[in-house]
C-alpha cells in the first residue's frame, strides 16, 4: 500500500458528497474562529500573569484539529493533544471551561489539578493527554479494543505528533491495532518541529504515513491547512474504521506557527518557512475557500465574528470568577470509588 | 564423558513453578549400558512431557523410582557408573549432579524448614539484622537504657527503673521485667521490722541451709515500691551533729506503704499466751530426724504457721480482703512471712502460695527454701505477690510484744515472739494449782477492725493455742 | 470448599469472574491458545473465545494501555505480564496515565494487571523480582500480594471489582506448592485489611507473599525456644492495614517487618518508618527489617540462597529481638 497523497478540496457539491451543507460549513468555520480567539486570548491572559505554569497552543492547527472533530461521529471517542484545541471545541466544550482550566479554577474540567489543555470532558467522548507522548495511543487503541469486543460501532481517533513518533508506545499502539484490525484512525499532527527537533533529526522515511504499511494498514498524507481535505480524509477513514475496515494513519501536514510554548519564540526555525506557512493560514485559506464556493457574505462574516467575540468575552468573564481550588480538597480522589464507575460508559 | 564415580539422575525442573514429576517410561534397565546424552527415561509434569537424556556414560546400576511414579524436583531417579564398579546409595539431599540438557534449578522450598546447603544463608549478611548494640546493664555506673515503652511504663507508674533487675540484653530493664514489676507492687512488702525465723536461746539463729536451687541466671531483685512523690520536709542544711543520707528505694517503698496501711485500715492488736511444752517436746524428737532426711529444720515458726494455716480455715475473714464494699474470702491460704534484709534496714515478704496444702515438713521446707532466697536477692516477682495473710517475727531479739502493720490489702498479721521459760501455773495429777517452768510464747494478731471485730480475733487466737498446746506426735 | 493449589484458586476466581460478566476479559502473551505462561488461564480461551482471551503481541505497554483505554469505555480488563518483571516496560503508562487519570480528570481506571512474581528457582535477575515497592508508591496504584489460596482467590475478585488500577502479585513459588481450603462461590477479600497468620506475645512479624511461610518455619521453632511469634499477613501492600500492624507493635513491643524484595526502599521501610513513628512509646526494642540485599536476583542457586531471606536469617533475626 503506497502512500496516498490527499487531493484538495474543490467545490461545495464535493463537499455535499462528503455530507456537509452550508450550515456544517459555517459551523467549521465558527469553530476556527473561536478556537484560535480563545488560543490567542489565552497568550494574552498568559503574559498578563493569569495562567500558571507553561502554555502551549496549536497556531496553524486549527483546520487540522477541527477538520478531524467534524468526521467523528457523536459515540466516538478522542484522545486529542496540545495542538488540538479544535476539537474541544467542535466536539462542544464550552470556552468558559477552557478559561478556567488554563488559569487552574476549580470550574476547569481538572479543578485545577491539571494545567493547560490536559483535560477531556467524558461525556463528550474525550480523554485527558498527558504529558509523555505519545502514551495516549495505546490508550486510543484499547477504546477500539472494547468497541471490537462488544461489537459497537464506534471508533477511536487517536493523536501524535510527528516528534513522538520516535517513541516506542507509538509504535506497538499501531502494530496492536493493525493485528487485530481495531477500529482506530492515528492522527499524526505534521508540523514539523518537536520543539526544536527538525523533522529529519526525528524520522528517517519521506512520510510518517509510510510506516502505516509496516503495521498492516493503509497511510493518507493530506493538507493540514485544508479543513475540508482534513474532513473528507478522516471521514473515509472513520468509517471504514467503524464497517470494519480497521486502521488508517493520517499524517496531517501544518507549521507550528510559534514556539513550543509561549516561552519559546523560535528562533531556529528558519523565517522563511514562517513567512511562507503563514501565506497559508487555515482559517484565511478556508475563508476565501466560503467566499468563492459557499458564497459567504460580509454579513455572515461579520455577525459569526460578533458572537464568537461575545462568547468570549462572556467566557472570560465568567471564568474569572471561578474560585481557585481549595487546597483541603487535595488528598480527595486519589482513588475511584464506586461512586465512580455510575456512569453511561461504566453500566 | 565416561564416568569414573557414579552419577545420579535425577528429576528436573520442567518450568519455574512445577515442583513434581512422574516418570512414564524407563528406556534402559538396570544393567544396561547408556552412553552420555543418550535418552534414559520418559516423565510427564505440569507443563510437558519429555525425554530425560543421561547425564553421563556407564552402565544403569540402579533405577530407584519406578514407572507411575511421582516425585519432586531434584529427586535421585537412578544412578549411572561405571562398568564393574561398586554402587553405593546415592544421597538424597538434593545436590545436583553434573547438568544434562533439561534445567535445574535446586528447589530449597522456602515452604520447607529444610536448609541442607552449607552456610551459604549466612553470608547474606545485609538482610540479616545487624546485632544490636548492647545497651549498659541496668544500675552498672548509673546508666540504664530505657526503651521507649519502659520509659512510658516507668512514667505511668511512678517506678524507679534503677532498682528493678533487668532480663534483657545487657542487663536491660524488658517491657516483661517493668510490667511484673508494677504489678507485684500491690502485694509490697508490709509490718513491723521482722527478722529471718530465730529460735529461742537454745537454738542457734542460723541461716537454713538452702533447699531450692538458685533459679537461672538473671536474678531480679524483689521489686519495690514507689517512691514517695513528695519529699515530706525540705531537705535543708544540716545543723552541727547531723548527718544526712538518702532514702533508698527500699525504704522508700516500705515508709510509702506503711503509711498507706495505717491510713487504710482500723489496726487493732490482740495478743495471747501460748505454752509451748507440747511443740518442743515434738520438735526434738523431729528436727535431727528432719536434717538427716530432708535437710530441714522445723523451725518454730513452721509450726506456727501449719496451726495458722488449719485456724484460718474455721475464720476466713481474717485470710480474706476489702475490696470495694465486698468481702473477698478464699479456700486457699497464700502465706507472706516477713523476712529481714540488709542488716536490719530492710524488709521483704515473699509468699507461699497454697500452703493448705502444706504438712509440717512441707511448710518447713518453703519457709527455709523462700527465706533463703530472698536473703540471697532471688526473689521472682511472683514470690512476693498474692498473699493472703502474713507471718511476722519480730520476736527473734526477745522482744514479747508488738503490733505489726498489716500487708495491704490483707485483714490481719500474725506476730511470733521469743519463746521464753517462764514459771507458769499448772495442774497437778490431783489437779491442785503448782507451778512449773514453760516454755512460753505470745502471739499477736493485729487485724482491720472494719472487717474483723475483737471477738473473732480472740475466738481465732483461743484456736490457734489450742492447736498449738495439744500438738499431737502424729500431727503434721 | 474445595482444596486447592494458589494458582487453581487465581484460576477459579478469574474464570468465574469471566463467567459472571461480560465486561470482563483477559489480555497478555501466550495467554490464550497456550494457557498462560503458568497455566492460569488453561481452557479460558476455549470457553470465552479469543476476543475475550487475546493474544497479544510482545508489547507491555499496548497491553497495559489498551486495559486503560478499554477500562475507561467501561470494561473490565485483566492484563497478564508474563513475568513481574516485564511490567517495568509498562512502568510509564501505569505511572503516568492509569494512576493519575482518576485524580486530575475524574476518570476511573478499572484494570487489573497480574504479576507472577518471586524468586526462589534460578529465574534470575529478570524472572524473580518483587516489585511492589516503586507501584506503592505511586497514589493512585493499588498493590495486592496474597499468599494463600483462599486469598488469592478473593483478593483477585476484589481487584477485578476495584475501580482503581490494581497490581496483583502472584508468587510464582506458591503456585503449585501451597494448597489451601478455598470457598467455592464468589467471595471478596478487602483491600487494607491483614491477616494473623499466627498469633504470639513476643515479637511480631509483618510480612506478605511467599515470605508467610518462612516466617512460619521460623516462628515454629522459635516456639521451641520460649519464644512466642505473632506473624501478620498483610495481604495487600497497599494500601496496608495500618492499625492491624500498629496493635501487633503495641502488643508484643518488637517489630521485624520481613520482605523478600530488596532492602533499601523496599516496602519495609515505610512500614518500618510508620511503626517508629506511630508506636515509639510502645517500643522495647528496634524496629528491624529482613529483606534480601541491594543486588538484582542472582541466577545460581547457591547465589539466591544468599539473597532471597531463608528461615535461618528469620530464626537469627528473631531471636536476637527477642532477646534485646
Amino acid at each position: 500500500m503506497a502512500v496516498r497523497e490527499a487531493e484538495p478540496v474543490g467545490s461545495l457539491s464535493e463537499v455535499r458528497e462528503a455530507g456537509l451543507d452550508r450550515e456544517d460549513l459555517l459551523g467549521i468555520y465558527r469553530n476556527l474562529l473561536v478556537t484560535r480567539a480563545i488560543e490567542e486570548r489565552g497568550h494574552i491572559l498568559y503574559k498578563q500573569g493569569k495562567i500558571p505554569g507553561s502554555f502551549y497552543t496549536g497556531r496553524g492547527n486549527e483546520a487540522s484539529a477541527v477538520g478531524v472533530a467534524t468526521a467523528m461521529g457523536p459515540n466516538d471517542v478522542g484522545t486529542p493533544l496540545h495542538r488540538d484545541m479544535g476539537v474541544h471545541v467542535t466536539r462542544g466544550v464550552e470556552p468558559w471551561r477552557i478559561f478556567a482550566q488554563y488559569m487552574g479554577r476549580e470550574d476547569g474540567p481538572t479543578h485545577g489539578r491539571d494545567g493547560n489543555v490536559h483535560m477531556a470532558d467524558a461525556r463528550l467522548g474525550m480523554i485527558a493527554m498527558v504529558s509523555h507522548l505519545p502514551a495516549m495511543l495505546p490508550v486510543a487503541v484499547g477504546c477500539a479494543l472494547a468497541f471490537r469486543i462488544r461489537q459497537e460501532k464506534r471508533v477511536a481517533v487517536g493523536w501524535f505528533g510527528e516528534g513522538a513518533s520516535a517513541r516506542g508506545d507509538a509504535h506497538e499502539a499501531m502494530n496492536l491495532a493493525g493485528v487485530r484490525q481495531l477500529p482506530v484512525v492515528f492522527i499524526c499532527d505534521n508540523n514539523q518541529w518537536a520543539y526544536s527537533t527538525p523533522t529529519h533529526l526525528g524520522y528517517a522515511v519521506e512520510h510518517l504515513a509510510d510506516r502505516a504499511a509496516a503495521y498492516g494498514f493503509e497511510g493518507v498524507v493530506v493538507d493540514g491547512t485544508d479543513v475540508l481535505a482534513v474532513y473528507r480524509e478522516t471521514k473515509n477513514a472513520i468509517e471504514k474504521a467503524r464497517e470494519g475496515g480497521g486502521p488508517t494513519l493520517i499524517e496531517s501536514q501544518t507549521l507550528r506557527m510559534e514556539g513550543h510554548a509561549v516561552h519559546d519564540d523560535a528562533f531556529y526555525v528558519p523565517k522563511e518557512l514562517f513567512e511562507e506557512w503563514a501565506k497559508r493560514d487555515p482559517i484565511e485559506r478556508y475563508r476565501t475557500w466560503l467566499r468563492e464556493n459557499a458564497e459567504l457574505t460580509d454579513e455572515e462574516e461579520d455577525e459569526i465574528a460578533g458572537r464568537v467575540k461575545k462568547l468570549l468575552n462572556d467566557a472570560l468573564a465568567r471564568a474569572e470568577e471561578s474560585p481557585q481550588p481549595d487546597p483541603a480538597t487535595l488528598l480527595e480522589g486519589v482513588y475511584a470509588t464506586p461512586e465512580d464507575l455510575d456512569t453511561p460508559h461504566h453500566k | 564423558m565416561a564416568t569414573n564415580t557414579q552419577i545420579d539422575v535425577v528429576m528436573p525442573q520442567m518450568g519455574v513453578s512445577v515442583s513434581e514429576g512422574t516418570i512414564t517410561k524407563w528406556l534402559k534397565q538396570e544393567g544396561e549400558p547408556i552412553a552420555a546424552d543418550e535418552s534414559l527415561l520418559e516423565i510427564s509434569t505440569d507443563k510437558v512431557d519429555t525425554e530425560v537424556p543421561s547425564p553421563g556414560e556407564g552402565v544403569v546400576a540402579k533405577i530407584l523410582v519406578q514407572e507411575g511414579e511421582t516425585v519432586e524436583v531434584g529427586t535421585v531417579l537412578a544412578v549411572i557408573a561405571p562398568e564393574g564398579a561398586d554402587v553405593e546409595a546415592p544421597s538424597q539431599d538434593g545436590e545436583m549432579p553434573p547438568a544434562p540438557a533439561t534445567q535445574e534449578a535446586a528447589d530449597e522450598a522456602m515452604a520447607s524448614a529444610s536448609e541442607g546447603v552449607g552456610d551459604v544463608s549466612q553470608a547474606s549478611e545485609p538482610s540479616t539484622p545487624p546485632p544490636a548494640p548492647s545497651p549498659a546493664a541496668a544500675g552498672e555506673n548509673g546508666k540504664t537504657f530505657l526503651s521507649p515503652v519502659v520509659a512510658r511504663i516507668a512514667s505511668e507508674h511512678g517506678v524507679d527503673v534503677s532498682q528493678i533487675q533487668g532480663t534483657g540484653t545487657g542487663g536491660r530493664v524488658t517491657k516483661k521485667d517493668i510490667l511484673a514489676f508494677v504489678e507485684s507492687r500491690t502485694a509490697t512488702p508490709a509490718a513491723a521490722p521482722a527478722e529471718t525465723p530465730q529460735e529461742p536461746e537454745p537454738q542457734a539463729a542460723a541461716a537454713p541451709p538452702p533447699v531450692a536451687p538458685p533459679p537461672p541466671a538473671p536474678a531480679p531483685l524483689p521489686p519495690q515500691a514507689a517512691p514517695l512523690p513528695q519529699p515530706q520536709a525540705v531537705a535543708g542544711e544540716p545543723a552541727p551533729g547531723e548527718a544526712v543520707e538518702p532514702m533508698n528505694a527500699m525504704r522508700k517503698g516500705i515508709a510509702e506503704h506503711m503509711r498507706r496501711s495505717l491510713d487504710t485500715s482500723a489496726h487493732v492488736t490482740s495478743a495471747i499466751e501460748v505454752d509451748m511444752s507440747r511443740v518442743v517436746a515434738i520438735r526434738e524428737k523431729l528436727k535431727p530426724e528432719y536434717e538427716s532426711a530432708y535437710g530441714v529444720n522445723p523451725t518454730y515458726l513452721a509450726f506456727v504457721a501449719r496451726a495458722t494455716v488449719e485456724t484460718l480455715r474455721d475464720y476466713p475473714w481474717i485470710n480474706g480482703e476489702i475490696r470495694g464494699d465486698k468481702i473477698v474470702t478464699r479456700n486457699f491460704v497464700n502465706l507472706g512471712f516477713a523476712v529481714e534484709l540488709a542488716d536490719g534496714k530492710g524488709l521483704i515478704v515473699p509468699v507461699v502460695k497454697n500452703t493448705e496444702g502444706l504438712n509440717l515438713l512441707g511448710m518447713a521446707r518453703a519457709v527455709t527454701e523462700i527465706a533463703a532466697r530472698a536473703r540471697e536477692k532471688k526473689l521472682m516477682p511472683d514470690d512476693v505477690q498474692g498473699g493472703t495473710f502474713t507471718i511476722t517475727n519480730p520476736g527473734g531479739y526477745g522482744t514479747f510484744h508488738g503490733t505489726p502493720v498489716i500487708s495491704q490489702p490483707q485483714a490481719g498479721i500474725l506476730g511470733t515472739y521469743a519463746v521464753v521459760k517462764r514459771p507458769w501455773v499448772v495442774q497437778d495429777e490431783l489437779g491442785k494449782d503448782v507451778i512449773a517452768v514453760r516454755p512460753i510464747m505470745n502471739l499477736t494478731l493485729t487485724y482491720d477492725h472494719r472487717l474483723v471485730d475483737g471477738a473473732l480475733a480472740g475466738r481465732f487466737l483461743r484456736d490457734l493455742r489450742e492447736k498449738l498446746q495439744s500438738w499431737g506426735e502424729s500431727d503434721y | 470448599m474445595a482444596e486447592l493449589t494458589y494458582l487453581q484458586a487465581i484460576s477459579d476466581g478469574l474464570r468465574s469472574e469471566m463467567r459472571r460478566d461480560d465486561r470482563v476479559f483477559v489480555i497478555g502473551e501466550d495467554v490464550g491458545v497456550y494457557g498462560g505462561a503458568f497455566k492460569v488461564t488453561l481452557g479460558f480461551q476455549e470457553e470465552f473465545g479469543s476476543w475475550r482471551v487475546i493474544d497479544s503481541p510482545l508489547a507491555e505497554t499496548a497491553i497495559v494501555g489498551a486495559c486503560t483505554g478499554a477500562a475507561m469505555m467501561g470494561m473490565r480488563p485483566v492484563a497478564e505480564m508474563q513475568f513481574a518483571d516485564f511490567v517495568s516496560c509498562a512502568w510509564d503508562h501505569l505511572v503516568t496515565v492509569a494512576a493519575k487519570q482518576r485524580f486530575r480528570a475524574g476518570t476511573p481506571v478499572p484494570i487489573v494487571v497480574r504479576l507472577p512474581s518471586g524468586g526462589g528457582f534460578s529465574g534470575g535477575p529478570f524472572h524473580s523480582q518483587n516489585p511492589e515497592s516503586s507501584f506503592a508508591h505511586i497514589p493512585g496504584l493499588k498493590c495486592v500480594c496474597p499468599a494463600t489460596p483462599e486469598d488469592a482467590k478473593g483478593l483477585l475478585i476484589s481487584a477485578i471489582e476495584d475501580p482503581n488500577p490494581v497490581l496483583f502479585f502472584e508468587h510464582k513459588h506458591l503456585y503449585r506448592r501451597i494448597k489451601g481450603e478455598v470457598p467455592e462461590g464468589r467471595y471478596t477479600v478487602p483491600f487494607g485489611k491483614a491477616r494473623t497468620h499466627r498469633e504470639g506475645e513476643d515479637v511480631s512479624v509483618i510480612t506478605w507473599g511467599a515470605m508467610v511461610y518462612t516466617a512460619d518455619e521460623a516462628a515454629k521453632k522459635l516456639e521451641a525456644e520460649g519464644v512466642s511469634v505473632e506473624i501478620v499477613d498483610l495481604r495487600t501492600v497497599m494500601p496496608w492495614d495500618r492499625e492491624a500492624v500498629l496493635a501487633s507493635a503495641r502488643k508484643t513491643s518488637k517489630v521485624l517487618v520481613l520482605h523478600e524484595d530488596t532492602r533499601t526502599g523496599g516496602f519495609g521501610a515505610e512500614i518500618a518508618a510508620t511503626v517508629a513513628e506511630e508506636a515509639f512509646e510502645d517500643l522495647d526494642g528496634p524496629v528491624k527489617r529482613i529483606a534480601a540485599p541491594d543486588t538484582p536476583v542472582p541466577f545460581s542457586p547457591v547465589l539466591e540462597k544468599a539473597f532471597i531471606p531463608q528461615v535461618d536469617d528469620v530464626v537469627a533475626g528473631l531471636r536476637e529481638l527477642a532477646a534485646y
